[in-house]
Parts: structure tokens; C-alpha cells; sequence
């Protein structure tokens, strides 16, 4: 009969005991793995980010080198009106960068204005008080009471993506419709002209011509009332913004906008591959007309809020490692203290202290081994309910804290001709930025093999070192003082 | 086959030693008594024999080896069984378990061997359900006997016990004496036990007397 074996016998014998015992190491297990399946849920989570959270990247004219330029020629030249010339992005280049790899798809946007004809546009109050759709600036010229958006499809536009616009009937549009006459309008639009799917319009140009173009209604879409009620002055109802083929918003736009876009959104797969993507992308373009810009800010989003969770994760375990290595270390010397006697008959029968101590170790690892059973049974229950708390504290201060960074009106998108000084910015941004804050992460806690492996390390540790704080009593016990007098 | 050589030893300090420059030799296949005034210094001297503590002068010969170089644990584990009043078996196993454990530590040729330990409990006199029960439910005398038998199923040449019948009426003292006259004799051991029962003396087959800090032998082999 071996340490093991008296380990065991004492165990069993020591009912009371061995059950508090366990208790207290369960706990201590089950915090640990809470906290261990945290920080794995938080690495799998950013990793699932990184594999499916969209990254874009936005090509569009170099709006800063054409300042710049607009600068020197003002200085330079005479002093007439400064005039900002940039150039829309070539949509030949922009299906060059799609052709990269880790490119899924791309999206261009048209914006235009037409005038509405036979049918009447959405009046608002800014428009009552004088705008009249008319843009502040020199642009006031080029705009009509309709606002045409030419879009490669409404599946890859980001407002109907993220479900600020939602189509209610009839269809979306789809990359064939990119030279077609379709159109999709707003549903306040369509009612008040009592117009249906299938239905026809009519839009005449602000630019050249002035031709007049008749358009057939494939789809209804609704605007998400936030989106309509932030409608600022200086910009026409968003109820009277409709999508086209970018085909035909370049035709209202003007005969030298043929084959060009505003901008074009390319999503990379990954966005681990943003930056490869971008690099390859700044060879095929003329970088002091165009710029490039990367937005994986969603990913970055998850990132940083996953690592704070990890870092609460870690903040979790140690807490609770070190904790417990006190409190079981406390419990061994009592028990050490309480089982001099027997320790003391161990010695005086020869029994090395060596194995002795091994006893404790094996009583302890039994404990342990239940106790981790017990933590592999509740801990995926802990574990979740501590991440929710976790995941829902930690989103209420990025979300707070990225509304102050942001600032964009959600309903700008389209919302105003490229040639815009403001607001040309804030398109980029509000594109990306609706996704993220649609859905909160959560947090997929899990119970592997791995994890537990894990968890009897750091248990083994533990006992590992309250056995060593411990054992002082057993190797400076004598024998003689215990057994005799 | 043990030997006291100039064994001295105090706990306070070398001018009250208890005892001074003892020589005494004991041998295999006879029983020995230490008798003594209490407080004379008899558990001190067994727990010097037993290899529980250290003398503070002179050594202790084991067949002509000082038991400190062949080291005290290891003394104890192969060359000494010891016996105490209070018994000192394992208070969470059985009769059976705490023989079985005892041959496990101590190496003995038996280790391992449920029957041999059971066939020894029996004749100490302790029935197949009493051996098997937690040894805290079984009487001091049984209890003293389970200890004894424990010293029997070790392979150790040398055994040593401190008031072994202490604890005990008169018919376990008998029972308990008995066994240890046929531990020396038939086993061929050698049994020291300390004693201040002159009963429990004359059954051995020599007496040392403590007095005055002097070992007299009063009776010897
Ligand atoms: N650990 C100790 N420290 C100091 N003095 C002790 C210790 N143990 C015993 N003594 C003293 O040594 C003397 C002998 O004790 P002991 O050997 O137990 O005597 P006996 O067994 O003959 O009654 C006693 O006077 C006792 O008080
Ligand atoms: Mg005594």
C-alpha cells in the first residue's frame, strides 16, 4: 500500500473534509475556466472578425491635393474665383482593383440631382424656407429636386446593407440593371404620387441637354425614420433620393462623367489582407488625383473591445489563481497542523518525508481532478453569464465613445452632387461606420479538451504551490515530539 | 546486536544530563525491560534506541553500524519496529490496512500479502469483521495488538516499545507480554520495552533498571 493508496483511504475516510475541500477547489476551478473560456471566446471572436467582419476600401478623387493645387493657383494667379477641380474615378480602374486578389466585390456610387417631371418631389421645411434643394456654394446651379444615386447594386450599397434602407416591394437592383432605366424610389415618394412597381417616371437633366428621361419603377424601398429625420438644411427630403444604374446618373450628371463613379467601395475579403490590397491597388492609380482609403474599422472595433474583454479575462484569473493558491495553501498547513500524528507515525515508521508529502499532493490532486469536472460541468454556464455582463458593459462605452468621434448625419449618403465642399467626407464614413454598431458581439464560450488541459496546469500549480507553503510543516516535523509526551 | 557506546544525552543543558556515558549491549532472541521512576528519563532512552532522536553524546551501534551514518529514517524503516502506549496506528483504516501499509513503507518480505496479514491479525486474536473496520471501533487492547502485529509483519530485527501495556487491564497486559515473549523468541528479535510494571519485568528475560542516572542491570539473560 503506497502513498497513493493511504492518499485515497484518508480521502474517503475524511468525508467531511474532502467534501469542503472540494467545494472550495470547485470554485476556484470553476473561475478560472469562466475566465479562460472568456479569453478564448474574446481570441475567437476577433478571429471571426478578422475572417468575416467587412474591411473597405474607398477609392475616390484626392480631395486634398486638389485643395492644395486650388491654393497655389489663387496665390499664384489672379485673384478670380478659386475653382476646385477633381477628377471621378474611372470605373475601367476601379474593376482593375476588383480583378485584385483578396478583392470580393466592389460598389460605385453616382450622385446626382434631376428635376422631377410629371410627378411632384417631397417638399420639407428647410426646403419651404427658401433652399429649395439648393445646395450653400457655388454648385446651387446643377441641382435638381431629385436626388439620383447611381449605385452598382443595392445588395453592396452600405444603407441597404446595414438595413437603413430596406426594400418593401418590388426589387432591389442588381449589377445587370448597371445600364438599364430601372429605378427604385422611397416609399413616401411613391405615395404621395400614387406610384406602384412597375409604374413609370420621368427625370430631366440639370446638366447639357436638359434631356428628359423616362425611368420604370422596380422597386420600393423605405428609409429607416432616423435616416429621414436627419435631414439637414441646404439638402432635399431623403424621401427624394432614388437609385439608378450608375449608367444613367452619369447621363444626368453630364456627358464627361461617362464611365466614371464618385467613388467605388471595394470589400476585401479579410481584413487581414486590407493593407496588401491597398498597396496593390495604389500601382494601378494616379495617387495625386485619386486617394485610397482603408476602413476596417468595424474589425478594429471588435479588436479593441476584445481586448479589453481579455484583459478583464486575464484580470479574472489571476485574481482568482492567486486567491485561491492562498486559500487552499492556508487550508494544507491546517491540515498538515491537524495530521501531525499521523505524519508523526509515517516517520516512525521510516516513511521518507518525500512521500509523505507526495500523500498530500495525491490527496489534492483527486480533489482537483473532481473539482475540475465540477468547473467543466458549470463553467460554460459562469463563463457565459460573466461575458454578457462583460460584453454589454464594455459595449455601452465604445459605442459612446465612437457617437462623439463619428458625427456624420446617417442619412448623407448620396444625399449631395460630388462637387459638394461639405459633406464629401463624411460619405466614406457613415458608410462604414453604420455596420458595426448594428450588432454587438457576442461572446461563443466553449468547453474543449484544450481549455481544460489548461485549467488542470494552472489547478496543478496551484496545489503545486500550497503544497510547497505547506510541506514546511511536514519536513520540519519531529517525530519524537509528536508521538511522545 | 545494539550497542549503547558512551551514549549521553540532556535536553536543557550537559550538566543536567539524564543520563552519561551509558554502554549497553542488547541481543537478538531475548526480551529486554527499562524500569525506572517516572521522569527518570526511560522514553528518552527508547526514543534514542528507536532512532526518534539524536544523542548529544557517544552512538548507537546497529550489528556494529552507528545508526546515524546509516541514517535515522532509514534506520527505522529496515532495522526498528517501535510500540507505543498510545498505540499510534492510522486512525483512518482498518487493522488490516494499517499492517498493510506498514509492510508497504517498511519493504518487508510479506509486502503485499493480504493472507499473511490477516493469518497474524487472527492469531492476535481478532476476528475477519473486526480486522476490516475502522481501527478507531476496535478496544485498546485490540488496538495495542494490531500495533504489535504490525511490528510482527515487518522484517525488523529490533523492536522497541514505550509503556506497550500502559493502557491496558490485566488480561490484554498478559495477552499483550505473551506476544512479545513470542516476538523474541520465535521470531528471533530483539524486544526492549520500558515498563514501571514490575508484573510486566519479570516476564522479561532481563531487567535494566534507571536510577540516579545510571542503567543497573537487575536481572540478566
Ligand atoms: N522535550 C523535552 N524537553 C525538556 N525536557 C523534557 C522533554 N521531554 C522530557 N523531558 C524531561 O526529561 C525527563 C525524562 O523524561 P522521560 O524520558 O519522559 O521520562 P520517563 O519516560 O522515564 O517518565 C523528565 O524530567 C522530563 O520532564
Ligand atoms: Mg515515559
Amino acid at each position: 500500500m503506497n502513498f497513493a493508496k493511504r492518499a485515497w483511504l484518508n480521502l474517503r475516510f475524511k468525508k467531511g473534509r474532502s467534501a469542503l475541500l472540494i467545494l472550495v477547489t470547485s470554485a476556484i476551478m470553476l473561475f478560472v475556466l469562466a475566465g479562460l473560456l472568456i479569453r478564448n471566446a474574446a481570441a475567437t471572436a476577433t478571429q471571426q472578425a478578422k475572417d468575416s467582419v467587412g474591411a473597405t476600401l474607398t477609392l475616390s478623387a484626392n480631395r486634398d491635393a486638389a485643395f492644395k493645387q486650388m491654393r497655389q493657383s489663387t496665390t499664384s494667379g489672379k485673384p478670380t474665383m478659386p475653382k476646385l477641380t477633381t477628377s471621378p474615378v474611372k470605373l475601367s480602374t476601379a474593376k482593375k482593383i476588383a480583378a485584385l486578389n483578396g478583392v470580393a466585390s466592389y460598389s460605385a456610387t453616382v450622385s446626382t440631382s434631376a428635376n422631377a417631371k410629371g410627378f411632384d418631389a417631397i417638399e420639407t421645411a428647410s426646403a419651404s424656407q427658401g433652399f429649395g434643394g439648393k445646395l450653400p456654394g457655388g454648385t446651387t446651379s446643377s441641382s435638381g429636386d431629385i436626388t439620383v444615386s447611381g449605385i452598382t447594386s443595392t445588395a453592396s450599397n452600405a444603407n441597404f446593407a446595414n438595413g437603413t434602407y430596406k426594400i418593401t416591394s418590388g426589387r432591389g437592383l442588381k449589377a445587370a440593371d448597371a445600364d438599364s432605366q430601372n429605378v427604385v424610389i422611397e416609399t413616401n415618394l411613391a405615395k404621395s404620387n400614387h406610384l406602384t412597381v412597375g409604374d413609370t417616371i420621368k427625370l430631366k437633366a440639370t446638366t447639357g441637354t436638359k434631356a428628359t428621361y423616362t425611368l420604370k419603377v422596380v422597386g420600393i424601398y423605405k428609409a429607416k425614420s432616423s435616416a429621414t429625420a436627419s435631414a439637414g438644411p441646404g439638402q432635399s427630403d431623403p424621401a427624394n433620393t432614388v437609385f439608378t444604374g450608375t449608367t444613367l446618373a452619369n447621363t444626368l450628371k453630364g456627358s464627361k462623367y461617362a464611365g466614371t463613379a464618385d467613388s467605388v467601395t471595394f470589400n476585401v475579403s479579410t481584413p487581414a489582407k486590407v493593407a496588401s490590397v491597398k498597396k496593390a491597388a495604389k500601382t494601378l492609380i494616379n495617387t495625386s488625383k485619386y486617394s485610397l482609403n482603408a476602413d476596417d474599422a468595424s474589425y478594429q472595433m471588435v479588436k479593441t473591445s476584445m481586448k479589453s474583454v481579455t484583459g478583464f479575462a486575464n484580470k479574472i484569473v489571476w485574481l482568482v489563481v492567486i486567491a485561491g493558491t492562498i486559500i487552499l495553501a492556508l487550508i494544507v498547513i491546517l491540515m498538515i497542523r491537524e495530521r501531525r500524528y499521523e505524519i508523526g507515525v509515517l516517520l516512525s515508521l521510516g516513511e521518507s518525508r518525500a512521500k509523505i508529502v507526495a500523500q498530500f499532493f495525491v490527496e489534492l490532486f483527486v480533489v482537483l481532478i473532481i473539482g475540475i469536472g465540477v468547473a467543466a460541468a458549470g463553467g460554460k454556464v459562469v463563463g457565459d453569464k460573466l461575458a454578457t455582463q462583460i460584453v454589454s458593459a464594455q459595449t455601452t462605452t465604445t459605442t459612446s465613445s465612437q457617437q462623439t468621434g463619428g458625427g456624420a448625419p446617417s442619412g448623407s449618403q448620396g444625399g449631395a452632387p460630388s462637387g459638394q465642399m461639405l459633406g464629401g467626407n463624411t460619405q466614406r464614413r457613415t458608410a462604414s461606420m453604420t455596420n458595426p454598431s448594428q450588432k454587438q458581439t457576442q461572446l461563443q464560450t466553449q468547453v474543449t479538451p484544450q481549455v481544460l488541459l489548461v485549467l488542470l496546469a494552472v489547478g496543478l500549480l496551484i496545489i503545486f504551490i500550497a503544497i510547497l507553503v505547506g510541506a514546511g510543516g511536514i519536513l520540519r516535523l519531529q517525530p519524537k515530539k509528536v508521538l511522545i509526551g | 546486536m545494539l550497542t549503547t557506546d558512551k551514549l549521553t544525552y540532556w535536553y536543557t543543558s550537559a550538566d543536567q544530563a539524564l543520563f552519561k556515558d551509558v554502554d549497553l549491549t542488547f541481543e537478538a532472541g531475548y526480551s529486554y525491560a527499562i524500569v525506572g521512576q517516572s521522569g527518570s528519563g526511560k522514553t528518552t532512552m527508547v526514543s534514542l534506541l528507536a532512532g526518534l532522536d539524536k544523542p548529544r553524546a557517544g552512538r548507537i551501534l546497529f550489528a556494529d553500524h552507528d545508526i546515524a551514518k546509516i541514517g535515522l529514517a532509514a534506520y527505522r524503516r529496515q532495522d526498528v519496529a517501535i510500540v507505543f502506549q498510545a498505540y499510534n496506528l492510522f486512525t483512518y483504516m482498518s487493522a488490516l490496512e494499517n499492517l498493510l501499509s506498514a509492510m508497504a513503507i517498511t519493504n518487508a518480505a510479506h509486502k503485499g500479502d493480504k493472507d499473511y496479514a490477516k493469518e497474524m491479525l487472527r492469531k492476535l486474536g481478532l476476528s475477519d469483521a473486526q480486522m476490516t473496520k475502522n481501527v478507531q471501533k476496535l478496544s485498546g487492547g485490540q488496538q495495542q495488538r494490531v500495533a504489535i502485529a504490525r511490528t510482527m509483519v515487518c522484517d525488523a530485527p529490533l523492536v522497541v516499545a514505550d509503556e506497550p501495556t500502559g493502557n491496558l487491564d490485566e488480561d490484554n497486559t498478559d495477552a499483550v507480554i505473551a506476544l512479545f515473549q513470542q516476538i523474541a523468541h520465535e521470531q528471533n528479535k530483539c524486544v526492549i520495552l520500558v515498563t514501571h510494571e514490575p508484573a510486566v519485568a519479570e516476564r522479561c528475560d532481563a531487567v535494566i533498571r534507571l536510577a540516579n542516572k545510571r542503567f543497573t542491570w537487575e536481572k540478566t539473560i
